[in-house]
Formats: C-alpha cells, structure tokens, sequence
C-alpha cells in the first residue's frame, strides 16, 4: 500500500485515495475553438510514462482535495506531492 | 520437424531423451528481414507463425527484449472466452475459440486447451438482464451461451455460497460452456516452435532501442544487437506499448497498469468451471496441478512494476471468499504481477499507423490471452496485406476520432476503474 | 508405543506433558514443544506422503517453513485441513493427520507406478503428447491428471474460524530473533525506538537454540532466554513469535502473518485463528537467517534424506535421534556440528566430506571425538525404498568428475550438508538487486531500495562474532537515527569455531551405466536429467527451466532447490550464476492462509451495507429489498400471496389512479453554494442554468468529456448562492469526485463550495393524481396549490414540528413531490405520510413499480444511460444547449454520434400485446437469415403498462427516429423468444406531459 503525503494532511496509505491519472493534461478552454484533433487528444491520448509521472489523487477519505502527486511508475517511489494549484 | 507423438515420447524414453530437438533456436539477427515483430509474448509469437502458416512469408524476426514468454503470455490466468456483448469483440474473439480449439494439433504441441465453461454469476435481477443482453449478443453472433437460474447453478457449481449469510445472494448466471482455460505458457513455446520451423528468427535478449524511419516510412529497427533492417514493423509489446510509441513520436489512447493474480496451494480437484464473481471483481478456476488460479482488480494506478501491492489482493480475496467460502482455509502460495495495455474504451488496436510500414498490435486491457491466435492470424494478415481483415476493422485506432468506440463495460476513459 | 527414536533427556520440549496424537489412524505419543514432524520421527516414522508426479515416497527433509515433502491433511477442530506442514505445525493433545497424495495408504500406493513408469514422463511430457484424438484431451486425459495432482482435500463447508487484521507503525521492525535480530532489536530497543520483534517459529532464537556457542559467558540459549526476557519488559517493544513476515511492499508496508491458534487443539471463542499485520515501519532489519543448501545424488529424496541443520535441530530442541546409523554428507564444516552431536548421544556417525584435505577446529575435534571422517568422499546414491536402508559411497577425484570404486554401507539416515543459502526474500522483494557472492556461491543482497538494511547470515554472514557486532551497531545506528537517543551496549564476547572454506561442490556424478534419479525440487520430482533435457530442447532462460520443468514452484516455493537448480544450468550452459540469474522472489515468502488476508469482511460482512432511515418501517410492512449498490431497497411491498409482478402491478396502479410514496433517500444529494454556483452548473450541464429562478429545480444532463451521459437529476436553486443537486444512486459518489474535480484543479477561479449531503437528507416521493391532497393536509399552512407550488417549484415548510423541504419534481411523470426531512426524522416524516395519505388510498411503493412508471412514460434511467450513450440517444437532445459550452460538447460533433442513422431509444409493443419482451433482447428485422444476425438494437427495459394493460419496453435502436411505427422482431435466443413487436414512442404515456404540470 503507497504511503501519499497529502499537502494538507500529511502522510496517509494509499486507502484514503482515489486516483486520478495524468496530471499533465490540461483541459482546453471553454468557448474556444479546437481541432477534433486535439480536442479528441484531450480526450484519449495518454504518455504513460515508464519513470516519472504526474498524476493526480484524491484525498477522498480526508480532505477531499485533488493533488498533484510525482510517481515513478518503475519502483512506485513517491518523489513530490503538490497542492492542486502548484506546478511542478 | 520432430514430431511430437507418444510414440516418438516411448522412442526417446529408451534413449534417455537424448535425442529431442531443440524447441527454437537461438540465432544471431541477419542484417535484414521481410517483416520484423517486436515482442516476443503470445501475440507476436502467433503473429509470427500466421505470417508464415497462412500468408508464406517467413523471412521473419522476432525481437524480444527478455525471455520468450515473459510477459504477460506467461503472466495470466489463462481463461479464453468470447463472451462479449458488442459484434466486434464477440465475432473477433470467436475467430479466437475456433484458432484455440485446433491449436494442439496445429502447433503439434499440447497446450491443453480446456473447454470446461465459463460461468458469470449475477447477484441482481438488473444484472440478470444485462448478462441477457450479451448472451443474447453471443447467440445472435453464433456463440454458446446459457443463461441459468440459481437452481441450476447450485447443480452445477455447488460450493458457491447459496447460505443465507451472503451480502449479495446469487440469482443465476451466465454461461459459455465454451469457454475454458489452457495452458499459457505452452502456447507461446507452440508458437515459438512451429515458427521457428518455418523460418523465423526469435531473436532473444534483444532490446529496441530506435527506430530507422525515413519520409514516413519505416525501414528498420535498431537494437542491443545492431541494427536490424525491414520495411515491415510490427509492434506487439503490450504492457510496453507506450515506451516503443514515445520512441516513434507517437502518443496512444493507452494506459499501463498492474494487474495481480495469485495462486492457492494445489488441492484434489474441487472446482471444475471458470466462474467469475457477479458483485466485484474476482474470477477462480483450479488448474489441472489443483492450485485456485485468482485474480481481479487492477491495483489502480499507473505501473510498469510487474509488482502489486497485498490490500488490492486483499479486496479480491475478500470476493472470493464471498464466492466460494471454502478459498477462507486455503493458503495463498504465489503471487504475481503483469502489466496491461489499458485502452481507453477497454478493448484492443490492431491496425496500421502514420508511419507506412508500421503496425500497431495493442490496447488488450487484461484480456489478451484468450485474443492470442486471432490477434496474431489478423494481425498477420493487417501486416501480410497492409490491410486490415474485417475482423479487426473495427479495432482501429481512428475510432477514438470518428466515435466507434467499443466500450463493453461503459467505463470510458478512466482505465483504472475496472 | 514407545519413543524409540527419542532421546532419554535433552532437548527444549516439556517431558512432564506426553500428548498423544493420530498419524493414518494410529495412536501415537510425543511431548509438548514437539511438532508433528519430530513427534513422528520420535517414533521411527519417516514416510509421510507421495511426491506429485512419480508418487515416491517422502520423508522429512527440514526442520521448519523449507521442508518441501511434510504435507499432511490436519483434522483440527473437525475440521479437515489440507497441505499442512508437519514440520512446522505443533503437536496438540488429539491432533489427527493423514498423508496425502496416496491411494489407497501411504505405504501401498497405487500412484506408484507413475515411478517405474518414470523414463516416459520427463520434464514437460505432457507438452508432447496427449493431443489425439482432440477432443481427449478435455474428456479424458486432463481428468486422470487433475485427479493425480493437487495434495490435500478441502471441504466446501464455510470456515467456522476467525481472523483479524491490525494495523501497526513502528520505528524498526526485525524479521527473525536469531543472533543478528535478537542484538539489533535490543540495541534499538535500548534507544527507546519502537520496535516489533517477529520470529516466525513458536521458540525465538534461531540458530542459537542449536548452536554450540557461548556469548559473554552464556550459552546462546541462555543469552537469547536473558535478551527475550528484557525485551519483553520493555514497553517501546512488541515482540511475537509464530509470526511470519511474508511480504515487503512498497513503501515500508510490511505484511505479517500471525499464528495466533494454529498450534492449539481448538481456537478460543473470543481469539482469532489467525492475525494479520500490516505494518508500516520506518526502518526493517531482515535477520531473515539462512536456509541449509541439499547436496545432490542419486536418490536422494529417499525417506532418511535431510539436512544435516535439520537433524541438529531435532537433536538439539526435541531430543530426537533421526536415524541411529547416520551418515552425514557434507562440502563444509556444518555437517561436523551435526556428527559432533550425534556423537554426543552415543551415536557414531560416518563423515563424508567431499573437500580433499579440509582443516580446522571443528574437524579436529571430530576427530578427536574418535568419529570416523573421510575426506574426498561422496553418497554416490541412497539405498532403499521408503526409508535409507543404506548408501553407496566413493571416493572421489579432485576435479570432482570420477567416482571411485562403490562401496555399500548400512546407514538409516543420511544427513545432507551443501553450506547455506542466505535468505533474501524480503530483501528481494522490497526491490534491493542482490548480487552474486562466490565466496558462499549465493546470492546476497545488494544496495538497499527502500529501507531495508540485512544482517547476520542473510547477508552472507556466517560467524557469530560479526554477525552480532554488525547488527548490534546497525540496531543502534538506525534507531539513533530516529529516537536522537544513544544508549550504547558493550558487544558481548563471542566463543564460537573458526570454519574453513566450502567446496563449491554440490552434485554427485552418476557412476557408469546407473542412470539414478537425482532430485532439486523434492516436491514437484524435477530431477537433474529434467533441467538437462530443458535445456537441451532450448529451455535456456531460467524462467523458462523454472516454467518448463515446474522447478521451484511447489509449495516450498524452491527454498532448498532453487540454487542449486541455477548451479546446474551455469554448469551446463557454462555460464555464471550470476548470469544465469534468479527468478523473482516474490510475497509471500510462505504460504498465507486467505482466510487471515481477508479477515473479517465475510458473509453479510463482505462489504458495507447502507439503508435508509425509514428502512425498518419498510421491513415492517413486508419489502421485500433490492440491492441497489451498496444500499438496501424496497423492491415492493408484498401483500398476502404476491408476487413481484403483481405487487409492483398494484402499487404502479395506485400511483396512476390515487397516490403512493417512495423512499428515495439514496439518491445522492449534493450542496452547491457560492457567488459563481450558477456559472459552474452551466458549464457541468448541457442545458442552460444562469436563469433559474430562485425557488425553482431544473432538470438536467451532464457528461464525460467523451461525451457520453454520466448522470443526470434535478437541481434547486435555494437560495441566491445555493443549490441542491440531486443525482442517481448509483453515481453520487462520482459526481461528487467529477465537480471537485472541476472546481479544484481546471476552474479554481470560480468561487463555489460543494459538498455531499447524501445523509443528511431522508427524501420520500409523494406521486401520484392525489398527492397533492396529501401535501396539502401534510403542510396545512402553506400553499401547494397548481400556482402557489408549480411544476419545478420548490418551498420550505413544517411538517408537524419539523423542517421540511418540498420539490416539485416527478420521475412517476404523474404530478408528483418530493419531500426531504434531516435524516433523523425520516421516520416521522414517513410515518405522518401514510397516516395522512391513508384516506387517499396511499400505499409505497418499490423500485419494480418505479421502474415501470418511468418506463411508460420513456424517463431513461441507468439502463439507457449505460456509459455508452450519448444524449441524442436518450432522446435528451432538447436539453444539449446549442449556444454555451459546456464538459463534454466538443466530443458530441464526432461522426458517428452526428449520423443520420444514430441509434436512439424507441418504445416496443408486442404485436399480441400479451407477451412481455425479456429485457436484453435485440430488435431485428429478419429472425431467419443465418447467424450472424444482425441487430438494430437491444431492449433496455419491460414493464407491464398498468396504464394500458399490456407489455411495454423501451428499446436503443439504430435509426430509431425513423423506425417508429414500423413492424419488426424481439429476440432473445437464451430464452428462446421471437417476439414480433411494433415500434412505437418512447412517450408511452401522457406524450404531451400534462399530468406533471398539472
């Protein structure tokens, strides 16, 4: 079981999450025009990478809040967690 | 090629076994080839051997990274199946039953396909309807399917927990009696071993490292042993898929994920069915050593590791005991990891690309075992003919654009949600 | 019958205590502290049970968790229990085994004659043969194999025991109390670091209990007793024996398995069988110890075969000779502790030791003790069928390839000694890469991964002084690290022998013209021609010996044959073991009962169960309950001999004609509040929300960003900067997470708060054309009146005393209210509804008769909205608004979802108007053409039309637009049903929607 440090609670395992995926993928704004092409990007197309990846869980049994966490997806060692408005 | 035969096994017991051939060997790669297959599991094996078998070409190179076998092929729970609700899966994986009924004889190699039946258990009334959706679907595209009520389970399956002290009764169930298991890791030494016979290169240990492409054509690969030159590629690397596509520039509609099974210590025969739990995930079927072959969820997030963690085992051995309480006095005896293609509608790709010359074999969630022979035979014919088979039209990866997704569990596009 | 076996004193098992015991239906006696396996070997039995393919017999072979032959059927309790092994369960008064895997007894197997038969089943003969004819396979073959494999039998009755799962942090968590974890323990326990102590045997000590060493004076027992005895008093430590760590998982998690009643005759009522630990630690010290490697020679798996450690240790803890003539085989000093201790006894034991002219202390002092040792000596083969009858000897060359002449000596055991094996399990699995060291040819753990450090001999460490000056030093190293206490312990002084090198010798040449079975894995019968002829046919990865010949995956799961395996492969592929390499070590390092994995959630338990504050109420009134995910509801309220169909029949009815009530609780409920509410929920939903009213709820949809339909459900606006939204049961937790989602990380601009208030709220749906009556008499005061309360509307009024919120919201499509109390007071709430609308003829109603009102009426619900469809194919596109944007409205240009002949949902009236359409039916044009048929559709949903009297369903059917009216076919093959039906409206009822509005 991972062991996540929420940027608000701190430390908790992973049962008080939920995951989220990518966090990389920016949602294209609203009202503006957009290819098929890259809105169905958007949607479909994953990187999936093998090492680092910036994906997103929810604290769901504790805050609630979404957060960015950094994730090596080889070894699952947890490198950064981030506040859902920090960059990496 | 040495048969395989009881009498050639009576011969060789005489002699010690001297004299038994080498399944495949192990050659160094020649500098160019017809078509080359990255990924030396069960698909790019079977791949291999149709390319040769059905459409003659056998100037073929096989490059696998590890070990033959070593993925997911060797990593399953070897259930095989076509019960699907949408034509496209169900015509497809029915293409498969019929490669798997044969493929013994085919591959002079027993690989003891087992067509015991497969039982999908419904704990709800709603659910009794929607497994009559697919099995209708099943009927109507030619495939078995029973729908059985909780009378004739309870003769059929009667360990199941028909008590009282259950959180979700049993109302019935699905039913391919079609569908059963086989022994996985033969089937990938089958493979191996006709297609070598036939000409083809398993080029082991042999990483990709790049790929040569030239105005959008492919023209070869480089590895860990040289460059390897051919203007047919065909990518069937599941689990890795989204490694090789960064490598071509490419971005899939794909997600790696961990998916675990374990198994129990071997018992005398108890279970005689592939059944799988209606209210969670969790599928059981003792294999013929007698161990409980398990499995379920996904540990649910992104992962390469080939290594899961105990709480999602937990969960799905929490089901299973909600299954069949009896698994409570078993012990646990091995557990392991695969990691899975999680597409973004849950079912496969097997089609062309951008770049000519290049074939993509991918997407199989957790269901690729069972797809190998027809994943392989439509593979070999999208690659032999630069053209997909009708089979496997509607595996195409436009589909995310033009809205023909095949969606069997309607869960869209978050993978991890199984 | 006596003890012939066991020893007139000596050993740590309580003499005063005789337990008496059943083994094949035999009485026999042996002492508290035994297991089974030295109870047995106590009274001269060796043959325990048949290996699994040639069914030879099997003896004991270890001592502990790496035995790979003891498995017995246990009867515990009455309760059968398969693949026991006996040489880790303890003995208890009235415990009863039985071998396994023989037919019909263990003595005369019939299985047996699998062993003549051997040379036809080498390593993977089933790959070559029985293909023909094809269908044998799966009739007849694979049932005579099924039957001949597997050990044990398990009953199908439920297990009457009890497990437990307890959650632990912890500074340092020690696996094993041998020497290394006993010192780094006490060393991390004196910092005052919380320490967990696991030791998986039921005695702590490991090789100290067996070892002939002093420590500061003391023996190791004695020290081990005086540390345990401490550590015990010391309340930052948590020391438990029985307990098994099986797994290192990611991020420190480690898993152990305590044995809590395994080894009494029956688990208390109040304390579980078994316990399982998760334990985070911040630091691991594996002291995991080493497991005594096998030398190989022909018949080796004969009864009488073992370790030599393991024949020390039943001398040593049980007082139990196994055997009276023994031979001890060994390539190092280890075998000479075994023969010094036979010795001791009165035994006079044979050394055989393969090295040509080893010198050291121990060996001097075997000599010394007149025990007669040769040098350059090997057990060419072991004589005897179910137990050593005696072994052929020779000497042999020093290159290690030529035998000498054979001699015969009478023996009735033969103690094997092939140095040891560290176990790097834990280590493995935590993700550290072990290396290969040659001077122990093992392999040992590398650069930590996570924070795990090794000690003693599982790092390859084989003297005592070193392993407990290291571990000392590393306990108090890395608890110093995290208590900032230091509390340095004197190293106590070490007498132990000095040991002179191995020989790297492992395997015993076959003499000429003998062609003996010599064994690596016990269990699974994988001899050395197996691995040869794997790899003759090209089997040549390790992983693909492993799979093809079964090595190593028995039970044991390769513990004593793995490494010698991987020898035998460098040797023939001539390559390094390293490689070669090892197979992936993975959890659990031994076996786990699931039943302890799983731990309490089972039956009614398995997982959580949600009901609504009136559910007693609808119990007492005879509901019978749905599942409906995790909640409980009232399907119907059955009355005298109803069934479901006429039940949910009579409550639609009464909807239809007078007035009923739903418990509709478990829809979620979620709290909106903030100045851009209206902004967000017009950028969730596909229809326009800037403009509602205050007072008023609105309908609507909202989707994926593919697209498709997630949920939808009413939304009040309450307040000027609140809204309530509701959403189906099924969803409310997504929808929850989806708006969070949005609001936190792609809109954080917009100031709007959410926030489930799924509990809070009991909600009963009051439908029907006389609800209204009822609502008036339930709030005398306020005006529910067509005008003072309109479709849509929403008030807040008093419902006797409490506060109650009234919606004018219909899923009946009749002119319907929803009325939500705090939960508390749901009860009440319910109890005045019936009380009041008893005189309107109310009566609840279930989710079957909600299902056929909104059937009828063409509401789509889960079973349209299935995650596959769009809103046009719900017939939802009124509500897609043409002029926001909103999540999901880019996806809904895709070629498909914009083609003419998209599906969409429809009604279906059988042409008889009789025969009701089973749901998941599919709609065709022509039942007759060949398979496969093609299909317009399927059936998502049948009722029986209380307004019409006659079967309704509605159904997604390609083109549906223009289908309606046409005459076509239902089928369900699995119900042997070809239906003709007419495709109608999916607005079955009230087209027009005037009821609602009424």
């Amino acid at each position: 079981m991972l062991h996540i440090k929420c940027p608000h609670c701190g430390l908790r395992s992973q049962n008080e999450f939920s995951y989220g995926g990518d966090a990389t993928i920016k949602r294209p704004e609203l009202n503006k025009e957009i290819s098929d092409k890259d809105w169905d990007n958007f949607v479909y197309l994953r990187k999936s990478p093998r090492g680092k990846h910036l994906e997103l869980w929810q604290h769901i049994s504790g805050c609630r809040q979404w957060i960015k966490v950094e994730r090596d997806t080889l070894t699952h060692e947890i490198l950064k967690t981030l506040k859902a408005n920090e960059e990496i | 090629m040495q048969k395989y035969s009881i009498l050639n096994l009576v011969k060789e017991a005489f002699n010690k076994h001297e004299g038994w051939e080498v399944a495949w060997k192990d050659p160094n790669p020649k500098k160019e080839y017809d078509v080359i297959i990255i990924g030396g599991g069960g698909h790019g094996l079977a791949t291999a051997y149709y390319l040769a078998k059905e459409h003659k070409i056998t100037n073929v190179a096989i490059i696998e990274k590890g070990w033959i076998g070593g993925g997911n092929v060797g990593r399953n729970t070897t259930i095989i199946r076509s019960n699907y609700m949408h034509d496209e899966n169900g015509l497809f994986y029915e293409k498969s039953m019929k490669l798997w009924r044969s493929m013994s004889q085919d591959l002079n190699f027993n690989v003891m396909f087992s067509p015991r039946g497969i039982i999908n258990l419904a704990h709800s009334d709603a659910q009794m309807n929607s497994y009559s959706r697919r099995g209708n679907s099943m009927r109507l595209n030619g495939i078995d399917a029973l729908l059985l009520n909780r009378e004739e389970l309870k003769k059929i399956v009667p360990m199941l927990d028909f008590s009282e002290n259950v959180r979700f009764p049993i109302f019935g169930g699905l039913m391919q009696p079609s569908g059963g298991t086989a022994r996985h890791d033969a089937v990938a030494w089958g493979y191996a071993r006709q297609a070598d016979s036939m000409g083809v290169d398993i080029i082991q240990h042999c990483e990709v490292t790049g790929f040569d492409i030239v105005n959008g054509k492919i023209k070869g690969v480089k590895t860990s042993k040289g460059e390897i030159k051919s203007k047919k590629v065909g990518l069937c690397v599941a689990g890795n898929t989204s490694v090789l596509a960064e490598m071509l520039n490419m971005t899939l509609p794909i997600e790696t994920h961990l998916l675990q099974a374990c198994v129990s210590e071997p018992i005398k025969p108890i279970l005689n069915h592939v059944v799988t739990f209606g209210a969670g995930h969790f599928y059981c079927s003792q294999s013929d050593k007698g161990e409980m072959v398990m499995g379920g969820d996904l540990d649910g997030y992104n992962s390469y590791a080939q290594r899961g963690n105990l709480p999602t085992l937990q969960h799905v051995l929490t089901e299973g005991i909600a299954m069949f309480p009896f698994l409570s006095k078993l012990k646990m005896l091995r557990t392991w990891g695969g990691i899975m293609d999680m597409s973004m509608d849950g079912s496969p790709i097997i089609d062309k690309t951008h770049i000519e010359g290049l074939y993509l074999n991918c997407g199989w969630c957790y269901g690729g075992f069972k797809a190998t022979p027809a994943s392989g035979w439509t593979f070999a014919h999208t690659i032999a003919q630069d053209r997909p088979h009708e089979l496997n039209t509607g595996y195409s990866l436009n589909r995310f654009s033009t809205g023909r997704l095949i969606d069997e569990k309607g869960l869209g596009t978050k993978t991890w949600i199984s | 019958m006596p003890q012939n076996f066991r020893l007139d004193k000596g050993g740590l098992i309580n003499r005063n205590k005789k337990i008496s015991f059943k083994f094949n239906g035999k009485i026999y006696f042996g002492y508290e502290g035994d297991t089974l396996a030295s109870a047995l070997i106590a009274n001269g039995i060796h043959l325990v049970g048949r290996s699994f393919k040639y069914h030879r017999p099997r003896g004991f072979f270890g001592a502990g968790v790496d035995d790979p032959y003891a498995m017995v059927q246990l009867i515990r309790d009455s309760e059968s229990i398969p693949n026991v092994r006996a040489t880790e369960q303890e003995l208890f008064e009235g415990l009863e085994a039985k071998s396994v895997n023989c037919w019909p007894n263990v003595n005369f197997d019939i299985g047996a004659i699998n062993n003549f038969l051997n040379k036809f089943f080498p390593a993977g003969f089933y790959y070559k043969t029985f293909m023909w004819p094809r269908s044998f396979w799966y009739k007849v073959y694979e049932p005579i194999i099924r039957k001949a494999a597997g050990f044990g039998v398990v009953s199908t009755n439920h297990d009457q025991e009890r497990y437990e799962h307890k959650y632990e942090y912890c500074d340092l968590l020690v696996t094993g109390s041998g020497p290394s974890g006993l010192a780094s323990a006490y060393a991390a326990a004196k910092n005052g670091a919380k320490v967990i102590l696991a030791e998986d045997k039921p005695r702590f000590g490991g090789s100290l209990l067996t070892s002939e060493v002093s420590i500061g004076n003391q023996s190791g027992q004695e020290w081990t007793e005086n540390i345990i005895t401490e550590l015990k008093s010391m309340l930052n430590v948590t020391i438990k024996n029985r307990s098994q760590v099986f797994g290192y998982y990611d991020h420190n998690m480690l898993v152990m398995s305590e044995r809590i009643s395994d080894h009494l005759a029956k688990t208390n009522k109040y304390i579980p069988k078994q316990r399982l630990w998760y334990i985070r630690a911040k630091e691991v010290l594996i002291s995991s110890g080493s497991i005594e490697r096998p030398l190989i020679f022909g018949n080796n798996d004969t009864p009488g075969v073992m370790l030599s450690s393991a024949a020390k240790e039943y001398l040593k803890l049980y007082g139990v000779l196994v055997g009276k003539k023994p031979i001890v085989f060994t390539n190092n000093d280890s075998g000479y502790e075994t023969a010094i201790e036979f010795k001791k006894n009165g035994i006079h034991p044979i050394v055989l030791d393969s090295r040509k002219n080893p010198n050291s202390e121990i060996i001097n002092e075997a000599k010394n003790q007149n025990i007669d040792v040769k040098f350059s000596y090997v057990v060419v083969a072991a004589k005897g069928y179910k137990k050593v009858k005696s072994a052929d000897i020779a000497k042999i060359s020093e290159d290690k390839k030529k035998l000498g002449k054979i001699e015969n000596i009478i023996c009735d055991c033969i103690c094997v000694s092939g140095f040891w094996t560290p176990t790097i399990h834990l280590a493995s699995q935590s993700g550290n890469k072990t290396k290969f060291n040659e001077n122990i040819d093992a392999f040992v753990p590398g650069q930590s991964k996570q924070n795990e450090t090794v000690l003693g001999s599982a790092k390859g460490i084989f003297t005592l002084e070193e392993t407990l000056r290291t571990s000392f030093e590393k306990g108090n190293e890395l608890s110093k690290k995290i208590t900032n206490k230091e509390n340095i312990i004197p190293i106590p002084s070490v007498v132990e022998k000095k040991h002179s090198i191995h020989d790297k010798f492992w395997c015993v040449p076959l003499p000429d013209s003998k062609n003996y079975k010599r064994f690596l894995d016990f269990q699974n019968d994988v001899t050395v021609s197996d691995v040869e002829l794997a790899l003759r046919e090209g089997y040549r990865s390790i992983e693909h010996v492993k799979r093809y010949t079964t090595l190593g995956m028995a039970t044991d799961q390769g513990k004593t044959s793995n490494l010698n395996g991987l020898q035998l492969v460098s040797d023939v592929e001539n390559k390094l073991v390293p490689q070669v390499g090892h197979t992936t070590f993975r959890p659990p390092y031994t076996s786990v009962s699931i039943g302890s994995i799983v731990g309490r959630e089972i039956g009614k338990n398995s997982k959580p169960t949600r009901r609504s504050p009136m559910h007693s109420w609808h119990e007492k009134n005879n509901a019978v309950f749905v599942d409906a995910g995790i909640w409980l509801r009232p399907r119907y309220y059955k009355q005298g001999n109803e069934d479901l169909f006429e039940a949910s029949k009579r409550e639609a009815k009464n909807v239809r004609q007078n007035v009923g009530v739903c418990d509709v609780t478990t829809l979620g409920k979620i709290d909106i509040k903030g100045p851009d509410s209206a902004e967000f929920l017009n950028r969730v939903y596909t229809n326009a929300w800037l403009k509602l009213p205050i007072g008023k709820a609105r309908y609507g949809v909202m989707l994926r960003e593919d697209g498709i339909v997630m949920d939808d459900g009413t939304t009040t606006r309450i307040s000027e900067n609140h809204y309530h939204m509701t959403t189906t049961t099924a969803q409310a937790a997504n929808v929850l997470s989806h708006l969070e989602y949005y609001l936190q990380l792609v809109w954080p601009e917009l100031n709007v708060n959410v926030v489930s208030t799924t509990e809070q709220w009991a909600g009963a749906a009051i439908a029907g054309p006389k609800s209204r009556q009822v609502l008036q008499k339930l709030f005398p005061g306020l005006d529910v009146s067509k005008e003072g309360l309109p479709f849509m509307g929403y008030l807040e009024g008093n419902l006797f005393g409490v506060n109650a919120k009234i919606y004018r919201i219909s899923f009946s499509g009749e002119l319907a209210y929803e009325v939500n109390v705090e939960s508390d007071n749901g009860n009440y709430m319910w109890e005045k509804i019936m009380e009041i609308g008893k005189e309107f003829n109310i009566q609840p109603y279930g989710t079957e008769a909600l299902s056929t009102l909104r059937i009828e009426m063409g509401h789509v619900a889960g079973s349209e909205l299935d995650g596959r469809t769009i809103p046009y194919d719900n017939s939802l596109e009124g509500l897609v608004s043409k002029k926001k944007d909103f999540i999901g409205k880019r996806s809904l240009s895709k070629i498909s979802y914009v083609a003419s002949d998209r599906q969409k949902v429809v009604g279906v009236v059988p042409l008889d108007k009789k025969t009701s359409i089973p749901e998941g039916s599919y709609i065709v044009k022509d039942p007759k053409v060949n398979l496969p048929i093609p299909k317009l559709g399927h059936i998502s949903a049948s009722c029986w039309s209380v307004e019409y009297d006659n079967p309704f369903s509605l159904a997604i059917i390609k083109d549906g637009k223009n289908m309606i009216g046409k005459k076509l076919f239902a089928l369900s093959p699995l119900k042997n049903k070809i239906i003709p039906v007419e495709i109608v409206s999916s607005h079955y009822v009230d087209p027009k929607g005037e009821r609602v509005r009424s």
